[in-house]
């Protein structure tokens, strides 16, 4: 016994060992990011790179929130962000009804989503601008949100997922009177929980960083988002760096406090005690 | 029964119909501007645009970059695709062993390559890559190695622009096996380690079976992905050098917004699309083969 | 039947929440108001800039929309396809051919009486090719651009010379010798990825476009020439082949001590290299035939599917007026494209704004065809295959010449 524990602190040693050079080798880039964004101009691009700057300035955050109108560009993304969940809702809906029910056309139909995720995004651009347009929803927050709610990747994994919550499990709750949306919230939901982390993860992170359609359809920088006011601080031949960096530095941050909160849901994991 | 049939329709009818309205049918009308020789003067006046049949698809196949871009696309995904996944998978079963808090923030830390800002990724990666300046050619000379041109040869090129993209594509397909590896109920593990079998023996016979949903899943969305492989050749080399790192889709943004031709651009994405279609479909097919246990 | 509940709850919710958001203000279709469409920085200082013209002419205002400069034209492509563009847009010099032959921007002829600020007259004959399509009038130059040299003064003096490089030979010869300084060491700085400095050159060598004849000139010997005199400082090391420091870098520590570039520059080397103060100055381009540079900049246009054409023409015509140009240029740093605006002493006094006000005097602008940006590309790319692939000069240009040809004739 006592060989064993020694073997696995062994193992365990290595196993964090590795982990941790991995780690760093990994992130340069992003701390490279970070660092960058509290150096001045001068020293951005100097060669070769420093981690740490040597002459460590606010002037570039300072820079951001006096060029950008910060507050309006702020609620635009949440309201995106928070539809963008609503939609993750739909994706589940639909992930669980292709899992768990057997219907006419379940293939088809399956076939046909997946269809969607394989066409290049820039191809449908000026189609959908033109039905929105056509729908009258230009210029809107609804024109802005609704292309995005549907997203084929997140139902597919959703499927994917729910295909492996054992059949039993919902027929049991059947016999026990619940109802099919009673059912979908109060059981599957639970039980997924590690994939709804992940793809709250994805979520957050697609919805935060909307840009492309905020700005096709916005006439009117009050329907900016923050990637969109970032990008508006790039020139045509001269770029700051530094700026860009505590842009994107500043675009981070949240995204690791909403990584930090999901994912510890992730740990939680199923066990099958459903089921005795 | 009747009355139960129809959840599952009210179930998938949200995420079914807006799907339909903003992907199926400007497919559909994509597919339709393929056949026309629509450019900025026939977006701006429709009367304009003629109806040219199969000339763009007979154009795209004479094209000799478009040629060197599916070339260069299958490069990508036959080298890319399974480093991604044997990668992510490794890293993910790495982080899956403990439990302790320094687990837990590593995830972040293998997380951070895919929200890093692409300008800061093509920034310091065209660092690293440099030949004269570059940190890899440093490391590279202080073993005698002559320095390697990473982004000046094709062949290099594609070859760096993978490390690239599988740095940055690791992250997500990491935290989809995180979240099927904790999806593994433990009374399998307990019974495997009742049974004697060893590590390796609970990897390849308990682990890696239970995890063929998500590895299905990662396989099918990370080849799809690779085959639009777009963004790393965009920043960082702009498909150059002598077109060795174009992408078909990469080739297509280029028709479509840079030189506004619509249809040939269109007509390019349904070969894309058509090709995605078919890898697709095998793959489906060989997991039908696959038995279920 | 609970599930129901909440499935009613989230879609009434929706449904209000959307409802809320969607009454965004919007200003199309109004009389009194001028929509703008500016880039990037240009737009977010043009907001403030344009109170002045409100307070100038009552009962207008003026909305500016600022649009990041990576995605502009896929929001121009939108507003193209739509009908729904603003009344007066903002348009880089290259893009005009293309907008305007897709019938996108209204024809200024019949103002031009009405608004004397419009006259060719008053702009760089360099500017003057962008404001014209098809004989009809689709813009007004709005400020300008040009490329010059950048040398620095005190390593060119090292190297004995007193100034800049003034003809083909004298750049030649002076590049080489700085190129001779050592390893790792270059004479000038050719941007292989900028697609006007090849036709600077050709330009330069007498080279010129026959474009109502369609016809490119691309086999003329005086095009040829260029490129070979382009192609031979990659091959002779005096350039650099590969990506190697940023420009501004290399510019600072001396291996690259010369280059081309536009007046952005100015700001980007005090920036980043504030130590160089007094040691560097730009010069005009070197003389063959000509001293051409290129003609770049920004035009206003009327877009148009414009509801308010009168309140458009009054704006383009504040803007290009000479003294908005100059309070224009202490806001933004982009050159009047005005010729009488550099006649103020602070344009005659300033040795910086001096090279290029004398520069602009001598330029051309790209050529004006809907193809060019992909000329230039595929331009761009045989170059590529003499400086890194190795290729034959004449064989590439012949095979070029073709290629463009055959693009201008479809």
């Amino acid at each position: 016994m006592a060989a064993a524990t020694k073997k696995n602190k062994w193992e365990q040693a290595l196993v964090i060992f590795i982990m941790v050079a991995g780690g760093i080798l990994v992130s340069i880039p992003f701390i490279w990011m970070i660092s960058s964004s509290f150096k001045p101009e001068s020293e951005v691009l100097a060669i070769p790179p420093t981690i740490i700057p040597e002459n460590p300035t606010l002037e570039n955050y300072i820079n951001l929130f006096t060029n950008m109108n910060f507050a309006v560009y702020l609620r635009n993304t949440l309201v995106i962000v928070f539809f963008s969940f609503l939609g993750l809702l739909f994706n589940a809906m639909a992930g669980y009804g292709f899992a768990k029910y057997d219907f006419k056309g379940r293939e088809k139909v399956f076939y046909i989503v997946l269809a969607t995720m394989m066409i290049p995004g820039q191809v449908t651009m000026i189609p959908v601008y033109l039905l929105l347009n056509a729908m009258g929803l230009t210029n809107t927050m609804t024109g802005i949100i609704l292309p995005g709610l549907a997203v084929a990747f997140s139902i597919f994994l959703f499927r994917q997922f729910m295909t492996t919550i054992p059949d039993d499990l919902i027929e049991a709750a059947r016999l026990d009177g619940a109802g099919e949306f009673h059912i979908f919230f109060r059981l599957v939901i639970p039980i997924a929980k590690p994939i709804f982390a992940v793809q709250g993860i994805l979520t957050f992170i697609a919805g935060w960083n909307s840009f492309l359609w905020p700005l096709i359809i916005a006439n009117d920088e009050s329907l900016y988002t923050l990637s969109v006011g970032l990008s508006l601080l790039q020139g045509q031949y001269a770029n700051n760096f530094a700026l860009q960096m505590a842009g994107a530095a500043f675009m981070v941050v949240p995204i690791i406090i909403i990584f930090s909160f999901f994912q510890k849901y992730i740990v939680e994991g199923f066990t099958m005690s459903g089921i005795k | 029964m009747k009355l139960k049939n129809r959840y599952p329709y009210l179930f998938i009818s949200p995420a079914v119909l807006l799907l339909s309205l903003f992907s199926l049918i400007p497919i559909l009308i994509a597919f339709f501007i393929s056949f026309t020789d629509m450019n900025l003067k026939g977006l701006a006046d429709w009367s304009s645009i003629s109806f040219i049949g199969l000339e763009n698809y007979q154009t795209l196949f004479a094209d000799d970059t478009f040629i060197k871009s599916i070339f260069n696309t299958i490069f990508y995904v036959v080298i890319g695709v399974p480093l991604v996944i044997i990668c992510s998978l490794s890293i993910a079963l790495l982080l899956n062993y403990g439990t302790s808090r320094l687990f837990t923030m590593f995830r972040a830390v293998y997380y951070m390559p895919s929200i890093t800002n692409i300008i800061a990724v093509a920034v310091i990666w065209g660092y690293l890559y440099n030949t004269e300046y570059g940190l890899f050619n440093y490391i590279l000379s202080l073993l005698t190695v002559e320095n390697i041109p990473w982004l000046q040869e094709p062949t290099i090129a594609k070859i760096s622009l993978i490390i690239l993209a599988v740095w940055k594509g690791i992250g997500i397909n990491m935290i989809i096996f995180l979240a099927a590896l904790q999806g593994i109920p433990k009374s399998y593990y307990e019974a495997a380690e009742m049974d004697g079998a060893n590590r390796l023996q609970v990897l390849f016979h308990v682990t890696l079976p239970l995890l063929r949903y998500a590895t299905f899943f990662v396989t099918v969305t990370t080849l799809i992905g690779w085959m639009q492989f777009f963004e790393e050749p965009f920043v960082m080399t702009d498909g150059g050098p002598l077109d060795g790192t174009i992408s078909i889709a990469l080739f297509i943004y280029k028709e479509g917004f840079q030189f506004s031709e619509f249809g040939y651009a269109a007509a390019g994405s349904f070969v894309l699309f058509a090709m995605i279609i078919v890898v697709t479909m095998i793959q489906f097919k060989l997991r039908k083969s696959d038995t279920e246990y | 039947m609970k599930g129901k509940l909440w499935l009613l709850i989230v879609v009434v919710m929706t449904s209000l929440m959307l409802a809320g958001c969607s009454d965004s203000s919007s200003s199309e279709g109004d009389k009194n108001t001028v929509t703008v469409w500016a880039m990037g920085e240009e737009g977010k200082k043009l907001k403030q800039f344009s109170k002045d013209f409100e307070e100038k002419n009552e009962g207008l205002t003026v909305d500016v929309q600022a649009i990041p400069w990576d995605t502009a034209h896929d929001k121009l492509l939108t507003a193209v396809a739509s009908g729904n563009g603003p009344d007066v847009v903002q348009l880089g010099t290259t893009w005009v051919p293309e907008f305007a032959d897709a019938g996108a921007l209204l024809d200024l002829s019949e103002y031009m009486q009405d608004y004397p600020n419009f006259a060719k007259e008053n702009y760089f004959d360099g500017s003057v090719t962008t404001m014209e399509h098809d004989d009809e009038i689709v813009g007004i130059p709005w400020y300008a651009d040009t490329r010059v040299i950048y040398y620095r003064k005190d390593i060119l003096k090292e190297s004995g010379y007193e100034e800049a490089p003034k003809t083909w030979d004298e750049l030649k010869e002076a590049a080489q010798t700085l190129a001779d300084r050592g390893e790792d060491m270059y004479g000038l700085d050719i941007d292989r990825n900028d697609q006007i400095t090849p036709f600077i050159f050709a330009w330069q060598n007498g080279y010129e476009a026959d474009l109502e004849e369609g016809n490119l000139n691309f086999d003329s010997p005086e095009f040829k020439e260029a490129m070979q005199y382009y192609t031979s400082y990659f091959e002779e090391g005096i350039s650099q082949k590969q990506e190697g420091k940023d420009i501004v870098e290399a510019f600072k520590e001396g291996s690259k001590p010369m280059f081309f570039s536009g007046p952005w520059m100015i700001n980007i080397i005090n920036d980043q290299a504030p130590d160089l103060e007094g040691k560097w100055a730009t010069a005009v381009m070197p003389t063959k035939e000509t001293n051409t540079s290129s003609m770049g900049g920004a035009n206003l246009s009327i877009f148009e599917s414009s509801d308010n054409v009168e309140g458009a023409l009054k704006f383009i015509s504040y803007m290009t007026d000479v003294d908005t140009q100059l309070s224009w240029l202490e806001e933004s740093n982009t050159l009047p494209s005005r010729t009488e605006a550099w006649e103020d002493p602070v344009m005659q006094e300033d040795p910086m704004y001096a090279t290029f006000g004398e520069q602009l005097e001598n330029t051309k602008p790209g050529l004006q065809t809907e193809q060019f940006e992909r000329i230039a590309q595929e331009l761009l790319a045989h170059i590529e295959r003499i400086t890194v692939g190795g290729a034959d000069v004449e064989k590439e240009l012949e095979e070029f010449n073709q290629e463009a040809q055959s693009l201008i004739e479809e």
